[in-house]
């Protein structure tokens, strides 16, 4: 029979109320982590490559370069101040799925890997009791998968979303142990590029032939030519975000995904619906002197930043697409979902993308966000937060052991403790640099108080001590004022700082 | 060609890798070489029967090397960035049919470039001879050419095994 609900119930319950509404606080003061409120909950990490919080609309940028981002932002923790580890694939991928810097790290060159004792200290390896599925377009973010991928559980080729032709897969699997190289040599034995060469006198016109039969249908849809890895492999962002999207569902659960996109990395590649949208918006950058390092003067850069900005537009649509993925399937309601990137780009200072030595703003501010099971109202964070921290902040929210070597913080608003206004934070390129050495060439910033200094030495175009700059980054974002010779207190108490830790990360290596 | 990408490697990486382009390179050119060499030795098949093995391989090389010629000239016309007069351009742009007017003027080029060189071997004795000495010099320098495709496709072995 059925039990009927008395007033000495409803009492009871009605008792139980204020506890329950005070809960989530009540674990937050306590030091309890959400992932003992209710069954364990998936993670998912959505990395943009080479994508800077600069272009993006909800950071402020004129353009409004990310539609559905800023929709669905309005659900998810926005943090503002958030720093890459590095200005490139390697050193910035590594530390977020490291949780500790570069230096540490040491996967510092192009196309690197962390020390062996790192292989084994992962954002995978911190999950055991998940499935673990990962999926890169990036060669050089797969050869860190590649490194790790004793505690993935599924790790898709980073072929299987090209749109490669057989001859190209044969190669690459022929010489799997030296992808990189023989893939960039064969590109250029067989495909005829831009200017009409190919090392192949004969057959780049048989294989180009084939291939435009093959893609003849999609390139149309690509006016500046199809998406590509490394020039090389073209590939289409829908289709990863397609199977991905349809293949989570039935993977088994809790899971961990790590998902780390191509685009909008250079080459800037847009469908035709995002053509020249921003074409003839008259937005107005501000002009900066030229810098020491860059390589050679680029012009044209409001040109390429806008190609950029319409990529975005790519990434921004496709991200919408996996959202509605994850929410028409449910996953949402049971999983933490973490868009950000390795590194950012730059369009200043005559420097365009992010293959120089500087450490500007523009190339390692990144997006974070997350968007966090059940959260319905939106939240902004200023914090100032590094790509480090996220390792430790999704081992703490899933319950697991936040591991000991890992060098970054707990995220707000989970962390128990308000974040520490004096923490020292650092950006570090050292990409000639030899991994098992102290560092003689290299690029490093220290955020500070507001204050962010760059320190760069071992350059040949540098003499003496090397070259630093000193910028108040809260009321001058763009760096456009140098204060190093202006503030001699505060720059030479930074430069102390960073030169001291220098001395300590070197030490392995002395 | 290779050397441009070799610097651009070296710049990235290091000499190593740059080594390793080189490499992947002479074993794909070598492997390309076998396919032609599959191809003109299939052609062969279809040579006057009454031809010495002699006069049938100087042949198959004749046109072996006309083709190379120009392949090699197409890309040289790609990489020094030439093309034609501005005059041609405007009256092939403005003729009712661009396509066929380009495409007869490349086979007024092309085929007395193939077909003279053909006549004069059929023709004359010395013209024989003459591509006969110079296939034999040329084989003589596809050795160093195979010497460095042997050193190739060691690093490359060495690159997948390491």
């Amino acid at each position: 029979m059925k039990k009927q609900f008395s007033r000495r119930d409803f009492l009871k319950l009605a008792g139980t109320l204020p506890l329950g509404l005070a809960g989530q606080s009540l674990l937050k003061t306590l030091g309890v982590s959400p992932a003992l409120q209710g069954k364990p909950k998936n993670v998912i990490v959505v990395v943009f490559d080479a994508f800077s919080a600069y272009d993006i609309s909800i950071y402020g940028y004129e353009r409004k370069t990310t539609p559905n981002i800023a929709r669905l932002a309005s659900r998810a923790i926005i943090y503002h101040n958030h720093y890459a580890g590095g200005n490139f694939t390697t050193p910035g991928t590594a530390s977020l799925l490291t949780g500790v810097l570069p230096w540490t790290h040491r996967a510092i060159n192009l196309n690197g890997t962390v020390l062996d004792s790192f292989a084994a200290r992962n954002l995978f390896s911190a999950f055991p009791d998940y499935y673990r599925i990962a999926y890169t377009h990036n060669g050089i973010a797969s050869t860190l998968l590649d490194q790790f991928s004793k505690y993935i559980d599924e790790l898709i080729p980073k072929e299987t979303f090209y749109l490669e032709s057989y001859y190209d897969l044969f190669i690459s699997n022929l010489f799997k142990k030296d992808g990189d190289i023989s893939a960039v040599s064969w590109a250029r034995n067989i495909q005829v590029d831009e200017n009409g060469s190919a090392y192949s006198l004969y057959l780049s016109h048989f294989y180009e032939y084939l291939q435009e039969k093959k893609l003849e249908n999609i390139k149309p849809l690509f006016p500046r030519g199809l998406p590509t890895y490394d020039l090389v492999h073209p590939f289409l962002l829908e289709t990863a975000i397609d199977k991905i999207g349809k293949r989570l569902p039935d993977i088994p659960k809790p899971f961990l995904g790590y998902f780390h996109f191509m685009p909008p990395h250079s080459p800037y590649r847009t469908p035709k619906e995002f053509v020249n949208v921003f074409q003839g918006d008259n937005l107005k950058f501000i002009e900066k002197p030229v810098n020491i390092l860059a390589k050679k003067i680029t012009e044209n850069l409001p040109e390429y930043r806008r190609e950029y900005d319409e990529y975005i537009l790519y990434c921004d649509k496709e991200f919408g697409k996996l959202y509605n993925y994850l929410e028409s399937s449910g996953l949402l309601e049971n999983t933490w979902l973490i868009p950000t990137s390795d590194h950012g780009e730059m369009f200043e200072r005559r420097i365009v993308a992010h293959g120089s030595n500087v450490l500007y703003q523009h190339v390692i501010r990144t997006p974070l966000m997350i968007f966090e099971p059940g959260r319905k109202a939106g939240m902004d964070i200023d914090t100032r937060t590094s790509a480090i921290d996220i390792l430790p902040t999704l081992t703490y929210l899933t319950g697991h052991t936040i591991p000991d070597w890992g060098e970054g913080v707990v995220l707000p608003p989970f962390a128990t403790e308000n974040p520490d206004p004096n923490r020292s934070l650092y950006t570090v390129q050292a990409i000639k640099n030899d991994q098992y050495s102290p560092l003689t060439q290299a690029s490093i910033i220290l955020v500070k108080e507001g204050y962010k200094l760059h320190y760069y030495f071992g350059y040949p175009q540098l003499s003496g001590e090397g070259y630093m700059r000193l910028f108040d980054i809260q009321s001058d974002p763009e760096e456009t004022v140098d204060l190093y010779s202006l503030k001699k207190g505060t720059a030479s108490e930074l430069l102390y700082e960073l030169k001291q830790k220098l001395v300590e990360v070197d030490k392995p290596y002395v | 060609m290779v050397f441009r990408d070799v610097s651009w490697i070296k710049e990235r990486t290091n000499g190593w890798d740059a080594i390793g382009v080189i490499s992947y390179a002479l074993i794909f050119t070598f492997a390309e070489s076998i396919i032609i060499f599959g191809v003109v030795t299939f052609l062969g098949f279809f040579t006057p029967g009454q031809w010495k093995v002699d006069k049938r391989i100087t042949f198959l090389s004749l046109l072996f090397l006309l083709t190379s010629l120009w392949a090699i000239i197409a890309q040289l016309l790609f990489l020094w960035n030439i093309s034609l007069p501005v005059f041609a351009i405007r009256f092939i742009a403005h003729s009712a049919h661009p396509l066929r007017i380009l495409y007869a003027g490349v086979l007024v080029i092309v085929i007395p470039s193939i077909l003279l060189p053909v006549i004069l071997f059929m023709k004359s004795d010395k013209a024989v001879l003459f591509m006969k000495d110079l296939i034999e010099r040329l084989t003589f320098l596809s050795m160093f050419y195979l010497f460095f495709d042997v050193v190739g496709g060691i690093i490359v072995i060495f690159r997948n095994l390491a």
